[in-house]
């Protein structure tokens, strides 16, 4: 293009203002009512383009600035990342403390102590009454002996029980309830204390509250967490991109001179922080991973020595995505507080 | 194109740098703003450019009344200005054809059109040979038309310059001044502040001086 004579004037004719015609070039002329008419057609969608333009070079670009310093950035990602991974391990520690939670539901249950002159056909026909109160899932009869053979069994009293005369235990009857709601399984004992036959209903919801409690407790610890650590990610976010801004101080203030918007110069940063945030994230969900692997063998070990088999839980697709959102999402956050309080102070000369 | 009725400018309430302005400037005009250094010439061009606004009176440019503009309308006002800076205010780390597509980029020109009209400019300041330069490579002389490159690569209708020639030796500064004329004869309302008396007499403009804030004289005025 430089060789030719030719296009070569042209341009520099194009960059005359069609005002006075005596010194305009014929080609100018010709092309001046064209660009116009044109660029009132497409005005909208042109900016919008534009628009999309700018962000698409700005988000590659904030990458590639990324890619310039990566030890720094790293190190910006690494402190993200530990901020997210806190409060996630907790969260997934109680996602897992609620299958067990779930566990517990199953073992809630009432035991209804019959009267001690009740034989064994009256037992059986108060477990009907029993079986036909609504809210009874279902029943199982534990005879004096059987209880008592639990009971050594449990305590391994055998000899100081051996010596009583006679049985001295009820018949008993254990309920499991339809509802594990702490009023509504009240409610099932009132009811069935009033049945004939019956001389207490106990049942150990203490333990079940407690947990439900403890559970509660640590839902709210983690939120609690969730959000500090994610006000954590902000600063962490916003002092970089502050730095960032600094840094490019000048490059600002030329921009803004000559006719830049605000949201034309906070862009690349707004990019730069949702790269760093998903940086962050990325790193989170690796330390994560990291972590499960390490604590996998010693719990499974420790599982296995209960007879029970356990896992450690692991973060799925969705709960990855979401992760990667937060931080991203974080990261724009930040770097948009940081550019909206810096560019204030910024003022071309 | 450029009204200044009654336009005085205080700086934090006790320093007088502009004061008791008025002048008009038609379009099309190409006038030298002259006057001892704090006279107030750049104190002048900063409210056309609405880096301040005035203290007293009005000052109408391309028809905004530069006090009204709101602060999101600030930045397409600019764009109407093309500005060409003493110190250039290049991007160091930008190529030549870089800094000169700035304005193009931040008004979202279609990068194809962007290039032909970035070439136009360097090619009417004699630079299109260094396109790909840092400016660190460029001699002050250079710096100084891709500065003028940049301000006119968007077709202002206003074209400002503070101390275009400030560094430059006489042979140089002769030729930019001969660039702007030759912007000016296309159309473009070129205001330009030099102290450069010597090489301004010679141009036969208008002069407007300055002398502590004040209009002093309005020579040669068509």
């Amino acid at each position: 293009m430089r060789s030719s004579a030719t296009p070569k004037r042209r341009q520099g004719a194009a960059l005359k203002t069609p005002r006075k015609a005596a010194v305009k070039p014929a080609v100018e002329k010709a092309q001046a009512p064209q660009r116009g008419a044109r660029s009132q057609q497409t005005r909208f969608s042109s900016r919008l383009r534009a628009w999309g333009r700018h962000h698409r070079s700005m988000g590659w670009d904030s990458f590639q600035r990324l890619i310039r310093y990566p030890l720094g950035n790293l190190l910006t990602m690494l402190a993200i990342a530990i901020a997210l991974v806190l409060p996630a391990a907790l969260w997934l520690t109680l996602d897992s403390a609620r299958l067990l939670d779930a566990e517990l539901d199953e073992s809630a249950t009432l035991t209804v102590y019959l009267e001690l002159s009740a034989d064994d056909a009256q037992s059986l026909r108060i477990e009907e009454a029993v079986n036909a109160e609504p809210g009874v899932l279902e029943t199982q009869l534990i005879s004096a002996e059987q209880g008592m053979a639990e009971f050594q069994q449990s305590l391994g009293l055998d000899d100081a029980l051996a010596g009583l005369e006679s049985n001295p235990l009820p018949i008993s009857m254990v309920v499991r309830p339809e509802s594990v709601d702490p009023v509504a399984m009240q409610q099932l004992a009132a009811r069935l204390e009033a049945l004939a036959g019956v001389d207490e209903v106990r049942l150990d919801l203490a333990w079940v509250e407690r947990l439900r409690n403890l559970a509660e407790l640590g839902r709210r610890v983690a939120l609690a967490l969730g959000v500090l650590f994610g006000l954590g990610v902000l600063l962490v976010v916003g002092n970089t991109i502050r730095l960032s801004v600094e840094s490019r101080r000048r490059e600002i203030e030329v921009v803004m001179l000559i006719g830049a918007t605000h949201a034309f110069v906070r862009r690349p940063f707004l990019y730069s922080g949702a790269w760093y945030g998903l940086g962050g994230g990325l790193l989170a969900l690796g330390l994560l991973g990291l972590g499960n692997h390490w604590l996998s063998l010693p719990v499974s070990a420790l599982a296995a020595s209960y007879g029970a088999s356990f896992s450690l839980p692991q973060l799925d697709v969705t709960g990855s995505t979401i992760l990667l959102s937060c931080s991203t999402l974080l990261g724009w956050l930040g770097a948009w507080l940081a550019v909206t309080r810096h560019l204030s102070s910024i003022r071309p000369r | 194109m450029i009204a200044f009725e009654h336009v005085g400018k205080r700086y934090g309430g006790r320093f007088e740098a502009l004061a008791h302005l008025n002048f008009r400037v038609a379009r099309g005009e190409m006038v030298f703003l002259t006057g001892h250094s704090g006279a107030g010439k750049s104190s002048l061009l900063r409210l056309i450019m609405r880096l301040e606004k005035p203290s007293r009176g009005r000052v109408v440019v391309a028809g905004h009344d530069i006090a009204q503009l709101h602060a999101s309308q600030v930045p397409f006002y600019r764009r109407q200005i093309g500005v060409v800076f003493q110190d250039h205010q290049l991007l160091f780390d930008r190529s030549i054809f870089h800094n000169v597509s700035l304005p193009l980029e931040i008004q979202g020109v279609e990068p194809r059109e962007a290039a032909r009209r970035v070439r136009a400019a360097l090619d009417k300041v004699g630079l299109l040979h260094r396109e790909k330069a840092l400016p660190i490579e460029l001699s002050g002389g250079e710096q100084q038309r891709v500065g003028i490159a940049r301000a006119v690569v968007n077709k202002p209708a206003l074209l400002l310059a503070d101390e275009p020639t400030g560094n430059l030796d006489p042979q140089l500064s002769a030729d930019i001044m001969a660039l702007f004329e030759d912007f000016n004869r296309i159309g473009t309302t070129v205001m330009i502040a030099s102290h450069d008396l010597a090489l301004i007499a010679r141009l036969r403009h208008r002069i407007l001086r300055l002398s502590d804030g004040r209009l002093v004289a309005d020579e040669g005025a068509v």
